[in-house]
């Protein structure tokens, strides 16, 4: 379970931090996507697993650049550049992975090295305790760390005080003396990285191969993920949770002849149903401060 | 020159696309003293204390804050030399707390973290020393105006403002908040801290000031200590008179009643534009004025009466029939018109057509339509007509209505609301915005209108207009009818009094 | 639409074509030898031209139904569920019913395939309309939903139970004739046409398209003058979910025959950028998804001359549209005047 949801995790923290710019990336599929192919043609090439961390980095920061120039300077709609961004990254990683590559599909190879797990080996003894604590990728450790960073830098520092105040009333932010533009830039920047981080997990930890299209909708689901918890990265997590757990138990389900997809649906189903829930309070709110309480005039 | 003068603002102008907002004005602040700005909407205070904050660039004219002489501030500018401004909009984070918003942009950091501790302790002296309670811990979308608004005072302070603009701040409180307001701003004198307390409220700005100063019309009238001048002179400096665009008033008789308002109760935004009880009527083949500066419910009734607004208790009676809080659509066809205020909003669809605008009211009806199907040429002749008979430019049928100057578009609505059947129309503020070809043209529809024997119910802040044109004049004043006075009765100085407060009421 | 906007599309379309261009050349191929090839490949014989046609019918409904969700200003991603559950819809009413004329069985299934798209979307409208739910986060999550709900349904209780993830095949008298064999093309393109018509029809001579483009011009207005903003968000809502669900019908009753499992690759995506390329001037839509049908078509020939793959093409695609987005993009000196007419489009959440 948590395999499956950490690079969803990755994804809805990249997500997290710029909607609370109010800038929805759903470019984050294709940013994972390029990301994911980088560090496995780099790992592939050079043999080192952390370069390819950075070339995931890199390609991630790239795409995202190209998602915050377009929307940021040139007003191009986020949503419309996103979904763009998903296609082109499709492409690119497709014509890469034949060209560079030369594979078809997916590409494996023993020269590949993967991201490597972290096994501590005092804990090796007890095999209970190794099965809990030593099974884990590098990344999956590093994801969860992340979750608490992300939510000490939009809570707790000047950057994220900023960021959020952006999100929610941008003239306030403006007036404040704060550069709203450069802010922005640097919120999808810090994106590109956590987008490249997930697309290196995929690729190097979850998987140890490329395959075209290997994001399928996981960024969306980070995405969902980030709704489910309201931006918030901890409540995000236990959206991730959510998904990468019900992906896993559809799966088991299924040999007791329960169909995988109805469980699939859930979290989204459940996600809107929040998302409207919190909208309809606010709605109530707002119609008792305007009256005029004739009754007790 | 006073010693004691810290700003001085002379020779300013500034025009904006349609307007001069500034003529020649004129402002000075003394040290430690609290200083009222006043005038009517449109009079330019506003405009004017922007200029000084750094909003607006003036196009000519001087400011000196302190030794130094400046061509135009910016608000970065204006903060470090110590000016604060408070809008009548709040600048404010609803999802943040009150202490994250008072600190943004200005964050006290301990490393990379915010240094929460030393900033809720700095906030609180603050607190403490004027009287400004405030919660920190509570979000912003939780806390009432008056709270807010104190947060939006204490964001100045935090900067080093040792002077507060505050523009129009009693607008949103209740009487108790304002209580407070006040001694908040007394303690802020008391410190040596100076205030422009920017009002249209001459009690209040009677109560609170050391001075007072009156702009008009974007000119600087004049400047006089609160003990040499009254109420009543203030209101007639207020609204005093420009050129007269009179129309010739007829003696009409008074006859049937075909609208009457019965003790309506309208919510609101603002707390001072709830309608608390308003009774009024109107009669076939007259004008019925309604006066008053802008903001104390004249939008909120004429939206009550035309069915975009609750009315919460009370009826509106329209030829006998009840018409409170039905359709707008069933409300028209009951026999009501509505020229709206705010034409961009409520007048028409900008991205439409002049032709398509004009059917806006009738498209669904004979002969423009029949059976759900648009007749196109029907529809052009009849835009072709209106755009000859009210010299509409540019007189192009097909040309998107965005395009035309306000004059024009106005002309346009009007033309709509009074064609086909109906008995009262409701003009609200018909003239704002509009040149002085298009004024004529609409003053004249109004009272052909009323010459027909129609009913007008004509709302505007241009007392000129209301005096022009209106059989009647009713004051309106926080959500309440202050007085009704026949037009030859009026006098500058009795409007001025109705439309600060005071209350005569007619026999009726 | 200004005539600014012609120009930048325009220009987008060339940038990304050069771009590309350089890439081809790089591989070591002529790049005008090649884009003749693509164009060879979307017009030349009966499975070149047919292709085209045969994917523009799909990109024309689906933008169709993103325009007017826009016209009400609604921003209705979920038209891919609409597809989906409007193309579950006909195959059940193509397989479903036995011995029915095909002038009855075809409009049938088209009906079933619109109804279900159309209820559908109405799921996010009512949430926006009444409670200001932001449409484009629940029509993104309803997508998988609906996914999942005919996923569901293909691989169990209407399953062909072959061993493929399909339904029954649909009987003959709810097909879609064919025609350019051995392509795809299929009379569902005249529908598609025709409905075009319809609604442009419908939108500029009817009383019910005035009321929709002025909801989504001025909703404070519209109230005013006794049109029901909310109810008109709605209508909107279901007629583009219905279109998003007669694309999804003619998909399956002309192309597959049946529901294939996962059969969209994200058809109705690509109609929505078709849609926001076009700047909110519908005449323009059927060009725009007639050129994006050649693109995608043409790549197939492009391919099979040149051994370049289709990667490149959907790259070139993605570039053009992401050019197209933007504003002000290319540095044009002059304006050509002209009033605007079109009603913007921006996302919710820029509000």
């Amino acid at each position: 379970m948590i395999r499956n949801s950490t690079s969803i995790l990755f994804a809805m923290l990249a997500c997290s931090i710029t909607q609370q710019a109010n800038i929805l990336n759903v470019g984050v599929e294709g940013i994972m996507l390029v990301a994911a192919f980088a560090a496995v043609a780099t790992s592939f090439f050079t043999g080192s697993w952390v370069l390819a961390i950075f070339a995931a980095i890199i390609a991630g920061v790239l795409i995202a650049l190209i998602i915050a120039v377009a929307n940021i300077k040139y007003k191009a709609d986020i949503f419309a550049v996103g979904m763009t961004v998903n296609m082109l990254a499709l492409a690119l990683t497709k014509f890469a992975n034949h060209n560079i590559l030369h594979a078809s599909g997916s590409f494996t190879s023993q020269d590949i090295k993967p991201i490597p797990d972290v096994k501590v080996a005092a804990l090796s003894g007890n095999a209970v305790v190794d099965s809990l604590f030593n099974q884990y990728n590098l990344m999956e450790f590093i994801g969860i760390i992340l979750i608490f960073v992300t939510g000490y830098f939009m809570y707790k520092t000047v950057f994220g005080l900023r960021t959020r105040s952006i999100g929610m009333n941008q003239m306030a932010a403006l007036t404040a003396g704060i550069n709203v533009v450069k802010q922005k830039y640097v919120v999808m920047v810090i994106s590109g990285v956590l987008g490249g981080l997930g697309g290196a997990y995929l690729s190097l930890g979850y998987t140890h191969m490329f395959t075209e299209n290997m994001t399928n909708g996981r960024g969306f689901m980070g995405v969902a993920a980030m709704f489910f918890g309201n931006m918030n990265p901890v409540l995000g997590w236990v959206g991730c949770l959510l998904f990468g757990l019900l992906d896993s138990v559809g799966s088991q389900l299924q040999a007791y002849g329960i169909p995988s997809q109805l469980i699939l649906m859930q979290p989204y189903i459940i996600t809107v149903l929040i998302l409207s829930a919190v909208l309809i309070v606010r709605k109530r709110k707002k119609t008792k401060l305007q009256s005029t309480n004739a009754g007790e005039a | 020159m006073n010693d004691n003068t810290i700003i001085e603002m002379s020779g300013i102008n500034k025009q904006f696309p349609l307007v001069k907002a500034i003529d020649d004005g004129k402002f000075d602040l003394r040290a430690g003293e609290i200083h009222s700005l006043i005038g009517e909407n449109g009079a330019g205070k506003s405009t004017m204390m922007k200029i000084l904050y750094g909003v607006y660039a003036p196009d000519s004219g001087d400011i000196r804050v302190g030794d130094s002489h400046y061509k135009a501030m910016d608000t970065k500018k204006a903060i470090e030399l110590g000016i604060g401004m408070v809008h009548q909009e709040f600048m404010l984070a609803e999802g943040l707390t009150v202490l994250e918003n008072i600190i943004l942009g200005s964050e006290p950091k301990k490393g990379s973290r915010i240094d929460f501790a030393k900033a809720r302790e700095k906030v609180e002296t603050y607190s403490r020393d004027y009287g400004l309670e405030i919660d920190l811990n509570k979000k912003v979308i939780d806390i009432p105006v008056g709270e807010a608004q104190r947060v939006e005072i204490i964001k100045t302070l935090y900067r080093g403002a040792k002077i507060l603009i505050l523009d129009e701040p009693t607008a949103v409180l209740t009487p108790q908040e304002t209580v407070n307001l006040f001694k908040i701003l007394n303690a802020l004198k008391e410190d040596g801290k100076s205030v422009v307390f920017i009002s249209h409220k001459l009690n209040e700005v009677m109560e609170i000031s050391d001075r007072i100063t009156v702009m008009r019309h974007g000119k600087y009238i004049d400047t006089a200590n609160k003990e040499d001048v009254s109420i009543p002179q203030l209101a007639q400096m207020m609204v005093g008179r420009k050129v007269f665009l009179g129309a010739e008033k007829r003696s009409h008789e008074i006859t049937d009643t075909v609208l009457s308002v019965k003790d309506i109760y309208v919510p609101s935004e603002r707390e001072h534009s709830k309608i608390r009880g308003i009774s009024l009527d109107i009669h076939k083949g007259e004008i019925l004025g309604i006066a008053g500066i802008d903001g104390n419910g004249q939008k909120e009734l004429a939206e009550a009466v035309s069915g975009l607004r609750k009315v919460e208790r009370g009826a509106v009676v329209l030829n006998g029939k009840e018409i409170q809080n039905m359709n707008p659509q069933k409300i028209r066809m009951a026999g009501l018109s509505y020229i709206p205020e705010d034409r961009n909003v409520r007048g028409m669809n900008k991205s439409f057509s002049i032709k398509e605008n004009l059917v806006a009211d009738c498209f669904y009806k004979k002969p423009y339509s029949s059976r759900g199907v648009l007749n196109r040429k029907k529809i052009d002749n009849y835009a072709a007509d209106v755009i000859k008979k009210y010299d509409i430019r540019p007189a192009d049928t097909d040309i998107c209505i965005a395009n035309l100057s306000g004059g024009n578009a106005q002309k346009v609505i009007c033309a709509r609301e009074i064609d086909g059947d109906f008995d009262v129309l409701i003009a609200a503020q018909p003239t704002r915005g509009v040149d002085i070809g298009s004024i004529e043209v609409i003053r004249k529809i109004l009272t052909e209108t009323r010459d027909k024997g129609k009913a007008v119910l004509l709302i505007s802040a241009d007392l000129d207009e209301i005096l022009a044109l209106s059989d009647r004049i009713a004051v309106i004043y926080e959500g309440r009818i202050t007085g009704v006075l026949k037009a030859d009765e009026a006098t500058d100085i009795k409007l001025g009094l109705l439309m600060t407060g005071e209350e005569i009421y007619e026999k009726e | 639409m200004k005539k600014n906007d012609y120009i930048e599309i325009l220009l987008s379309i060339l940038a990304a074509l050069f771009i590309g261009g350089i890439v081809i050349f790089i591989m070591g191929f002529n790049p005008l030898a090649a884009y003749g090839e693509l164009f060879k490949g979307a017009f030349q014989g009966n499975f070149g031209f047919g292709s085209t046609l045969a994917k523009f019918t799909p990109l024309l409904l689906t933008a169709l139904a993103f325009h007017i969700s826009t016209t009400v200003s609604v921003f209705n991603v979920g038209v891919e569920g609409s597809l989906y559950l409007g193309a579950m819809a006909a195959a059940w009413v193509g397989f479903g019913l036995t011995g029915v004329p095909a002038v009855i069985h075809v409009p049938l299934c088209l009906i079933a395939g619109a109804a279900a798209g159309g209820l559908w979307a109405l799921i996010p409208a009512a949430l926006k309309v009444y409670y200001n739910v932001n449409e484009i986060c629940t029509t993104i999550l309803l997508n998988y939903v609906a996914i999942d709900i005919t996923s569901y349904m293909v691989n169990f209780p209407l399953s062909s139970k072959s061993g493929s993830p399909q339904t029954p095949s649909i009987s003959d008298s709810a097909s879609l004739t064919e025609f350019m064999l051995p392509s795809k093309a299929n009379t569902g393109l005249f529908i598609a046409i025709a409905l075009f018509v319809v609604l442009y029809w419908m939108l500029y001579h009817t009383t019910m398209g005035y009321r929709l483009r002025s909801t989504g011009a001025n909703p404070a207005f519209s109230e005013y003058v006794g049109i029901n903003p909310k109810r008109e968000m709605m209508a909107g809502m279901f007629i583009s979910g219905a279109l998003g669900g007669i694309a999804g019908a003619i998909e399956v009753m002309g192309v597959y025959g049946c529901f294939l499992d996962n059969f969209s690759n994200g058809i109705a995506n690509n109609g929505m950028l078709v849609a926001l390329i076009s700047r909110g001037d519908i005449r323009i839509i059927p060009v725009m998804a007639f050129f994006l049908a050649i693109l995608q078509s043409g790549a197939l020939g492009m391919q099979r001359y040149t051994s370049l793959d289709d990667s490149i093409i959907s790259a070139i695609i993605a570039l053009f549209i992401l050019f197209a987005t933007m504003q002000g993009l290319f540095k044009l000196k002059t304006t050509f005047g002209g009033p605007k007419k079109h009603t913007g489009l921006k996302t919710g959440s820029e509000k």
